[in-house]
């Protein structure tokens, strides 16, 4: 049984002053969006996810919709455990697998074979089930002897299947995608929907972010829509 | 009504906790830290026929070198000094080595932090076995010039071992508060490296503090003199003096005690500060 609780979650990022080239470069990359507030002394405080609360359980998949810098990331990096709240509280039952970031945790010097195997052991997979899965995920990636290429050499589209295999392989009980899904190729995407399907289906929990609306209505059953750090359940309507 | 204190108290031992968590989950990875240390040696020297043996390579052009330039420098006996700087060079390649890398190892590593929930301690045991394996090799070199300049086997030398174990812990609680450091306040990296170099002048490795004719409280007053004398006193068959123990196991104790509150403290600050 797994499940998504947010119970209240504000996430707040403080901002330091001072430091001077990163923050610059923090204040850039929250600068599209977010609530930017100057808080009492030099702290500049960013409040990126605010009173958010909902419940996901098994056989959700809920897509994100919103615009740049809505929070859609940060939310899904709550989900993963990466941002802690300043208040409210997140429960979570069940394996997770994330997809965030195109190429995050692959070693851009090393092959396709050397990052699955490093990628799989982070996500918790042991050495033996890793050996057992290699056929299948060499099968579901189409990367043939590129596999023996270092990744560096990887189209994005390429360095998403290499991730994407990885990743579902672990069997997830929530798997939590960014954006960043939508360059694979439209024979990719028909696979992945194909094993997004098997893992709905398996009573789990999937949730997706995206701007294009054929993704989500292709993937998800519920849709959220961020906006400046809120969430609001949309019915599925838009066309 | 909850007093001051009994807050301090519960603050304190939260964040004492939650550093020991993190701590603790982090040594469960132990095994892939080290499949990943050992594959990043390798991958370093790929495409080369030595491949890490460079690195001893490296190590023992330079321990000739400065040991035949400084034993006519210093007019030193070279069977006295070559076997000392020897020494004294791996073990300060191993300290300058983890000490300069740690401020910038959260941010190196910042697309695993922002995308895959992992232990923070993770990183830093990755950065203490590849400094680890390095040792290994070099301990090739030691072990030649030893044999070669050494005066043989004797007891003392087995206090290499609680002398390198005193060594890591002391280095585990150094990197882990560089790293937080490093990652909250980036110039960190900049002045460790401005700061090195002076501490190699002050550490006893090309000389040792009982030549110093003054101001030996200078090379004590470095904290590195201490776990450069922990390993390299029983490699020269002498046991170190016991303030060395004395200052390396309280510094041990209080840096850890620090550094993990610290880490309980700021751990779900760090994916923030990237």
């Amino acid at each position: 049984m797994a499940h998504l609780i947010f119970d209240n979650v504000t996430i707040k990022y403080p901002v330091y002053n001072g430091a001077a080239k990163s923050l610059k470069k923090s204040l850039l990359s929250v600068g599209t969006g977010g609530l930017l507030s100057k808080a009492p002394g030099d702290v500049l405080t960013v409040t990126a996810l605010d009173s958010v609360s909902f419940q996901l359980d098994d056989g959700d998949s809920v897509g994100l919709i919103g615009h740049n810098g809505a929070g859609k990331t940060t939310l899904l990096r709550a989900m993963a455990g990466i941002y802690i709240p300043i208040s409210g509280s997140i429960t979570s039952a069940g394996k997770i697998s994330t997809l965030i970031e195109l190429g995050a945790g692959l070693d851009s010097e090393l092959s396709g074979y050397e990052n699955i195997y490093r990628l799989g052991l982070l996500l918790g997979m042991s050495n033996i089930a890793l050996e057992k899965l290699m056929p299948s995920i060499e099968e579901f990636t189409e990367l043939g002897n590129f596999l023996e290429a270092p990744v560096r050499t990887y189209s994005s589209g390429m360095l998403m299947r290499l991730m994407f295999a990885v990743s579902t392989s672990n069997q997830p009980e929530i798997l939590l995608v960014d954006e960043m899904f939508g360059t694979g190729d439209k024979n990719f995407q028909e696979k992945a929907k194909a094993r997004m399907e098997g893992l709905i289906s398996a009573a789990k929990i999937f949730v997706f972010a995206s701007h294009s609306e054929d993704l989500i209505k292709k993937f998800c059953n519920r849709i959220f829509e961020l906006n400046h750090g809120s969430v609001t359940e949309v019915t599925k309507t838009f066309n | 009504m909850i007093s001051k204190n009994a807050l301090l108290k519960v603050v304190l031992y939260s964040a004492f906790r939650s550093g020991v968590i993190d701590i603790v989950l982090g040594l469960k990875f132990f095994n892939i830290a080290f499949f990943f240390a050992w594959g990043d040696t390798k991958a370093r020297y790929r495409r080369s026929i030595l491949g890490p043996w460079w690195m001893v390579l490296s190590t023992a052009v330079s321990v000739a070198g400065l040991g035949f330039l400084w034993s006519m420098l210093l007019k030193d006996d070279p069977v006295k000094l070559v076997p000392s700087l020897t020494v004294g060079l791996v073990v300060w390649q191993l300290l300058s080595g983890c000490i300069i890398e740690a401020p910038s190892i959260f941010v190196r590593n910042a697309h695993f932090i922002r995308n895959i929930k992992l232990p923070f301690f993770f990183f830093l045991q990755q950065l203490l076995l590849r400094h680890l394996i390095i040792l290994g090799h070099n301990i090739v070199v030691i072990v030649v010039v030893v044999t070669y300049f050494g005066t043989g086997f004797k007891v003392e030398q087995f206090l290499i071992i609680p002398g390198l174990v005193l060594v890591f812990a002391n280095l585990a609680w150094i990197t882990v508060l560089l790293a937080m450091m490093g990652s909250r306040f980036r110039d960190v990296e900049q002045i460790i490296g401005a700061i090195m170099p002076l501490m190699f002048f002050l550490s006893p490795v090309i000389y040792r503090p009982s030549q110093l004719p003054f101001a030996q409280a200078i090379v004590w007053a470095n904290p590195l003199s201490y776990l450069i004398t922990l390993v390299r006193d029983p490699i020269m068959g002498s046991a170190p003096p016991l303030f060395v123990y004395q200052v390396s196991i309280l510094a041990l104790l209080i840096g850890s005690l620090f550094t993990v509150c610290q880490l309980g403290k700021h751990r779900q600050h760090i994916s923030f500060w990237l």
